[in-house]
């Protein structure tokens, strides 16, 4: 089992003023290291709008390389627009992950949309930056990475990888919407696409991890880290049929020596919720593994997906 | 060109399907089969809300289109599951028959909130003559991508030169709403191609056919045929607003030609036929769909009200 040192919450959306479109939640974050600072991007949400439903927009805190507990800076403004009008992401950006490419920063994230009959839908869209990523252009309206005849709805949580000279995109696909007391409930697996350029993308078409609780779980946040040989992935689940009641998410594990062949084994995960009243006593959920300094580190959210904010955890020891 | 029209051939009012659905036979697409002429068109039912759904029926003809020998009394395939893109509708389903198969190209439609649809094309294969089809998938064959945003439907696919070809539409924008209207989609014409006509299709991502009545003219349903070295293309189009009740606003049906499939003439003037002056196609013409049989070019098409009451058909007289 690995083992990992909480050290706490690193930023909590809930203590910014002066941003309207963020009052609470920093969810899925993602890490882009600079000299000085490392910046952490992160989904955030406005109040509920009239019809009580949230608009997810994102952007990033920037926290001392030397004392990451020390927020330097919070983004002035949102790093991407919303969609225009009828398009995949007009009602949300969340979540975002991040590449270098020469002097660039590509952005993948997921879009939202409002469908009638289920409460959203996504896709994967794309977006560039040149100043350092402080804001994003996206590169067309429509998503870069859509739906097909075995991926009919919901493509999400994105995380960008460039492994042996191939980018690689891991992303959820939802399986089919579940009702629970009448509402629908998504249910998403692994997947992954690899592209040459970063653009066209071929889609492997399989759910890369074995279910652990059932048939429906949700898997998220699939976050790819090499080490000592092999690929480790560090991402969430829970369960659509009974999450509404126990808002209980955790984190799991699989290591794979090829990227497609992945071995489940949450019980080497060595990270789970804490005891007493803080922050993550209820869930672990959206795992982001970085390196910085010759130390490995995990970023995660804490209850409410991270309506609170998300914490930090140092390995102790490696990851093999 | 010259038509001679040979009148409204099917009412649904008249018809065995007023038992099952309410109204409609949008989109008639012929399939010719040894015996007969299976015409596919989109029929309503409504939700229980009391909204449309339109389901994919078929009536066969003799090769005069004198008699009905025919008609489907069953689901020719479902609508989609709930979340799907096709959940809501399936206008319309475009056959073509490679080798002993029946391919069926679908415009599925699902509802939004923010505007009134969103639509994708599906694919599915019939080994019955098009009795039934089943379904490639719960997704979609073609959907939103970076530079088609939104729309994306209408698919007529032929083999021409060993290549299959997609004619298509995607969408350019949605308006927003103002005092006079609601949010209304402009969509147009394009082109894709493929080796098998189901896999890697190339988007080409833009539009082919000139516009004739303002950048916001909305063009529909393309078909194409090739007489002689020379393809034709007939389409309907009509203005973004007031396109429901204003006369001189609604669809009327374009035509252009290429000989070359890649650039096309648009030839309004010598497509060869137009509102009638009375009748069920004085005020409207649309969902046309031109093909072959026994040494005679057809037109179908539907007239007034978008198709509510029946379609027609015209016979190629010249093509001069």
């Amino acid at each position: 089992m690995f083992k990992w040192k909480k050290l706490g919450k690193v930023f909590d959306p809930t203590t910014v003023v002066g941003k309207s479109w963020l009052h609470e939640y920093a969810q899925a974050p993602a890490t882009l290291i600079f000299d000085d600072f490392v910046r952490v991007y992160f989904s955030c949400r406005p109040p509920r709008d009239e019809n009580g439903q949230f608009t997810s927009r994102s952007a990033y805190v920037d926290l001392d390389r030397k004392d990451l507990f020390r927020v330097l800076r919070v983004a002035d403004r949102p790093i991407l627009e919303l969609g225009k009008r009828g398009c995949f992401d007009e009602f949300g950006t969340y979540p975002v992950s991040v590449i270098r490419v020469a002097n660039e920063v590509w952005a993948y994230y997921a879009g939202w949309a409002r469908p009638a009959s289920v409460p959203f839908n996504t896709a994967i869209g794309f977006a560039k930056s040149s100043d350092n990523g402080v804001t994003f252009q996206k590169l067309g309206d429509g998503p870069i990475l859509s739906f097909s005849p075995d991926e009919p709805f919901i493509l999400s949580g994105p995380k960008i990888r460039k492994f042996n000279d191939k980018y690689h995109l891991f992303y959820i696909a939802g399986q089919k919407w579940v009702m629970v007391d009448g509402q629908p409930e998504i249910s998403h697996k692994i997947r992954v696409a690899t592209s040459d350029d970063g653009l066209n993308w071929t889609k492997y078409g399989k759910n890369l991890i074995p279910n652990y609780w059932g048939e429906n779980e949700s898997q998220a946040s699939p976050d790819v880290f090499y080490a000592n040989g092999k690929y480790h992935m560090f991402f969430c689940g829970w369960q659509p049929e009974t999450f509404r009641k126990t808002k209980h998410r955790t984190i799991g594990y699989a290591s794979s020596s090829d990227l497609v062949n992945w071995i489940r084994d949450d019980n080497k995960v060595g990270i789970s919720v804490s005891k007493g009243e803080v922050f993550d006593n209820q869930m672990l959920a959206y795992p982001h593994v970085f390196e910085l300094d010759g130390k490995i580190y995990m970023l995660y959210l804490g209850n409410e997906v991270g309506r609170y904010g998300f914490g930090l955890a140092e390995l102790e020891g490696e990851l093999r | 060109m010259k038509w001679q029209k040979l009148g409204q051939i099917f009412e649904f009012s008249n018809s065995p399907f007023t038992e099952r659905f309410v109204s409609h036979v949008q989109s008639p697409q012929a399939l010719v089969l040894a015996d007969r002429i299976r015409i596919y068109f989109s029929t309503r039912k409504t939700d229980e809300t009391g909204k449309f759904l339109s389901h994919v029926q078929y009536v066969d003809y003799d090769f005069e289109f004198k008699c009905i020998i025919g008609y489907s009394e069953r689901q020719v395939m479902p609508l989609g599951k709930i979340g799907c893109f096709d959940e809501h509708g399936i206008f319309p389903l475009s056959p073509v028959r490679v080798g002993s198969k029946v391919y069926g190209y679908t415009n599925g439609i699902s509802r939004r909130t923010s505007v009134d649809v969103e639509s994708g094309i599906g694919f599915a294969t019939s080994d019955d003559d098009g009795v039934t089809f089943q379904k490639f998938g719960d997704g979609p064959l073609l959907s939103a991508s970076l530079n088609e945003p939104f729309l994306v439907g209408d698919a007529f696919v032929r083999e021409f030169g060993g290549q299959f070809h997609m004619f298509y539409l995607f969408g350019k924008k949605w308006s927003e709403a103002t005092a006079e209207h609601a949010a209304e989609r402009v969509y147009k014409i394009a082109h894709a191609t493929s080796n098998d006509g189901i896999t890697n299709w190339h988007r080409e991502s833009k539009f082919i056919i000139p516009d004739k009545v303002d950048e916001n003219e909305c063009q529909a349903l393309p078909t194409v045929i090739k007489i002689g070295n020379r393809y034709h293309m007939y389409f309907c189009y009509r203005h973004m607003v007031g396109f429901r009740n204003e006369r001189g606003k609604g669809y009327r049906l374009g035509y252009a030609y290429s000989d070359d499939l890649v650039h096309w003439e648009r030839d309004d003037e010598n497509g060869g036929i137009t509102l009638s002056e009375s009748d069920w196609d004085s005020e409207m013409m649309c969902y046309p769909n031109v093909f072959a049989c026994r040494d005679n070019i057809y037109l179908l098409y539907n007239g007034n009200h978008f198709g509510k009451e029946g379609f027609g058909i015209a016979r190629l007289e010249s093509e001069k």
